[in-house]
């Protein structure tokens, strides 16, 4: 079966020593289609480098070389498989983790290369012809673990991030606490070397640990370090089993390195357990009936989702959900629950109908607390904004995967009924009440309501209207400008808004103002752990997964955010993946400047200091120069409005050609 | 004799014309720098349009004292500017300032926000 004795080790050693000096062989036949591989990236970058400002490459150029290099990557992973055919078969241990992630239909490993994955790395590469999984380079981990965030909220499909357990963990984790605040499922493979006596000084021992999990395991739902390869199976179809069943979140496996150099001596002896997917837990039958019933009678119900449509089929339900009752619903939208032109989407009244409400439905609410008080930050105050008597009912999995240590629960809120349960998988049992418990003439009162909620959205859109009019010639540009400009340039393709920042409201909210947002995939929500260093990553894993769908990825880029981790952008060029950047160039960490001021005059001795600290001037940063740097097509920095059309028509020629574009937008505050 | 008067009472409108348009220009930009440097533009914008974080200041801006009564005791999100940082002769600039901005074009006059209707039919 597999030998695991110290001789067979360093058998398997020198075994390695020998394949990995055949791969090198056949590696040194590679450099010229290496090269010619690159050069797409190097005609793009010399092409914007001539015409950065307003004109993109030809789409007959870019034709040209994406077919090529696909011919050029298609040529050298033959070669590669040919060069090793003797060795093709299942031999090491890396090989047969493998074999259990293409079981699991794993499209992507996002990574930056370490040692204490060498074997896995190789294995992906050579053994598993880069394909599912497929090596996606990422430039630092935090950006790895950001795609695979984005990755999933676009294909609705969970992806794998690898690095050292150590010291790639420590980049990744912030993007990891974001996932697990975003309920996002997420397979962290972390290399380490358990056995002290295989590690070869130095290095080896740097990045080995005890327990390379304990890191994350306050965000994580689940983790193990399994120590055979058919302990790493079963663990791995477990991981994602656990973390694709709601509540979804990252789990971490440790993958000890000698085990992926072990070799197997006999495959057959090694089974993959069949995954199923787990049925999410629906709520309690009896206390979604009385639920049904209070609702419909209730004079002014408000529905509240938050991370309620987990797919498309959630916004579907919510609607009916809504429309059975006329009620109105107030889209926090870490998913797109709610179409935002949809009449009964009152989101811009919430604070309104919040207060009149008789009865509350929270669906998947993480702060359902913070939904029925109002808060004065800066007086630490609290007071509840909701009518003495109000009925509150929750449906989530809150309660379902809790941990102690990080906050993110928020403050413990009192309800009248309390179902756990996952609030979609619910919804199809709670529309079947609403419909059992609705008399015809109910019916007829509640649709009374129509033509007043109708009128509600009409007056709340034309406000937004008037207030997108204001300061629409203004230098800095305005944040309605920069978004209604982009908004009609993409308006015509199957768009997708993949992200904004670390907040929408840090450009006002526009998107959700006035775009017609009619698509659970048109928006992803943000980094849920209020997390900077998010948006760019997030964007570039979610138009990875959107490349396939056929659909066309626009990210609002803030500008802090984007110097977390703006080697996203290189990826995004060494692996064509179209997506229409546009920076918020507010050339400031504005959100930050803005609570700076509100302390310093709350403390009353200067208010003048608040961009110390806060303001990214001095020099200014030239985003398109950077882009460009990295092979990415760019325009800008705009400061004249005027200038943005042109911009943006030949950026969305580039993205609509197969690559990435920026377009440098200099931005008011918000 | 009654030529000579005539002609110094337009000398003297002229000059006095002329001094209060640079008093004013002086004003508008004093009004300026205070806006930008205790942080007016943070949420409302460099030239008042406003936007979520902070409401319009102009068209319609509102005389300086009905200004100073509600940054003194603002109750809201917006942060206080009591006298000893932001004197009333300030609030006065500032107000000189946001009249002088140039009018946003209406939103019908615009083509990208005309066409835009509330709901999807
Ligand atoms: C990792 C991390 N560091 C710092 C912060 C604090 N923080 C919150 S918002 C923000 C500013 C982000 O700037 P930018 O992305 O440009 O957005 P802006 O507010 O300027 O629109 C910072 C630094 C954070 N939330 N996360
Ligand atoms: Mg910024």
């Amino acid at each position: 079966m597999v030998s695991s004795s110290k001789e067979s080790k360093s058998e398997v050693g020198r075994r390695n020593f020998l394949k990995t000096a055949v791969v090198a062989g056949a590696a040194t036949t590679l450099p010229d289609e290496v090269s010619a591989a690159d050069s797409p990236t190097q005609a793009i970058k010399s092409d914007a480098q001539t015409k950065r400002g307003l004109a993109a490459p030809s789409t007959e150029q870019m034709n040209m070389e994406a077919s090529t290099l696909d011919q050029l990557a298609e040529a050298s992973s033959e070669q590669l498989a040919s060069s090793n055919s003797a060795d093709t078969a299942s031999s090491f241990g890396s090989d047969f983790m493998i074999d259990v992630m293409k079981s699991l239909d794993l499209d992507y490993v996002f990574s930056n290369p370490g040692s204490s994955f060498l074997g896995l790395h190789e294995s992906i590469t050579v053994y598993g012809g880069n394909s599912k999984p497929e090596f996606i380079t990422c430039m630092h981990e935090e950006s790895a673990a950001a795609m695979a965030n984005g990755y999933y909220k676009a294909a609705l499909k969970p992806a794998a991030i690898m690095c050292h357990g150590t010291v790639g963990l420590q980049h990744a984790a912030m993007n990891i606490y974001n996932a697990w605040c975003d309920r996002v499922p997420l397979i962290a493979i972390l290399g380490n070397t358990i056995d002290a006596a295989d590690r070869m000084g130095g290095t080896t021992w740097r990045h080995s640990a005890q327990d390379p999990a304990a890191m994350v395991r306050d965000f994580t739902k689940w983790d193990d370090q399994p120590a055979s390869l058919q302990a790493f199976a079963e663990s791995m179809v477990r991981g994602w089993k656990i973390s694709t069943t709601p509540p979804m979140e990252p789990i971490a496996l440790t993958v000890d390195s000698t085990l992926q150099e072990m070799k197997v001596d006999d495959r057959d002896g090694l089974a993959i357990p069949k995954f199923t997917p787990s049925e999410p837990p629906q709520g309690e039958r009896g206390a979604v009936r009385e639920t049904a019933g209070l609702l419909v009678d209730a004079e002014s119900p408000v529905i509240i989702a938050d991370r309620l449509a987990r797919t498309p089929e959630g916004m579907s339900l919510l609607v009916e959900l809504a429309e059975l009752l006329n009620a109105p619903v107030i889209d926090i939208a870490s998913r797109q629950n709610m179409p935002t032109k949809h009449y009964l989407n009152q989101t811009r009244q919430s604070g309104r109908l919040i207060s009149q409400a008789d009865l509350i439905l929270g669906l998947e609410v993480t702060d359902f607390w913070g939904q029925i008080n109002s808060v004065n930050r800066a007086e630490m105050t609290s007071e509840p904004r909701v009518k003495e008597g109000v009925k509150l009912i929750t449906i989530s999995v809150n309660d379902l995967y809790m941990k102690s240590n990080y906050q993110d629960f928020q403050r413990y809120a009192p309800v009248d009924i309390s179902i756990s349960g996952d609030a979609e998988a619910t919804l199809p049992v709670l529309i079947e009440e609403v419909k059992e418990a609705m008399s015809r003439s109910r019916s007829r009162a509640l649709s009374r309501k129509e033509k007043m909620f109708r009128k509600m959205h009409a007056d709340s859109f034309e406000e937004s209207r008037q207030l997108a009019a204001s300061g629409w010639n203004s230098s800095p540009v305005s944040t309605a400008r920069m978004c209604m400009e982009l908004y009609e340039q993409i308006k015509t393709e199957d768009w997708a808004l993949v992200s904004v920042g670390a907040s929408e409201r840090f450009v006002s909210s526009w998107p959700h103002r006035l775009w017609d947002i009619d698509e659970h995939y048109r928006y992803l929500g943000i980094g849920a752990g209020g997390g900077v260093g998010y948006g760019l990553p997030a964007a570039v894993g979610a138009a990875l997964a959107n490349k396939e769908l056929g659909r066309f990825s626009v990210n609002i880029q803030c500008d802090g955010d984007f110097m977390y981790a703006n080697g996203a952008l290189w990826t995004a060029a060494h692996h064509r993946i179209p997506l229409l950047t546009v920076m918020h160039n507010n050339r400031a960490y504005a959100q930050e400047t803005m609570l700076v001021q509100g302390t310093a005059n709350r403390r009353k001795r200067g208010v003048d200091k608040a961009p110390i600290g806060t303001v990214i001037q001095d020099p200014n940063i030239d985003y398109a120069k950077l882009a460009e740097g990295m092979g990415v097509w760019s325009a800008g920095p705009i400061e004249d409005p005027e200038d943005l059309r042109p911009a943006l028509i030949e950026a969305v020629k580039v993205v609509k050609s197969g690559y990435p574009a920026l377009v440098d937008v200099v931005t008011q505050m918000r | 004799m009654k030529m000579t008067a005539l002609a110094n009472i337009l000398i003297f409108l002229c000059l006095f014309g002329a001094n209060f348009a640079v008093a004013q220009d002086i004003a508008i930009e004093r009004g300026e720098q205070t806006y930008m440097r205790v942080g007016c533009y943070e949420c409302h914008g460099t030239d008042g349009k406003g936007n979520e974080a902070g409401p319009p200041l102009t068209p319609d801006t509102l005389p300086p004292e009905a200004i100073a009564n509600f940054v003194r005791f603002s109750p809201g999100r917006m942060p206080v500017y009591p006298e000893e940082i932001l004197s009333d002769a300030e609030i006065s600039d500032i107000v000189a300032y946001l009249d002088s901005v140039k009018p946003s074009p209406d939103a019908d006059s615009i083509d990208i926000l005309r066409g835009l209707v509330s709901e999807e039919n």
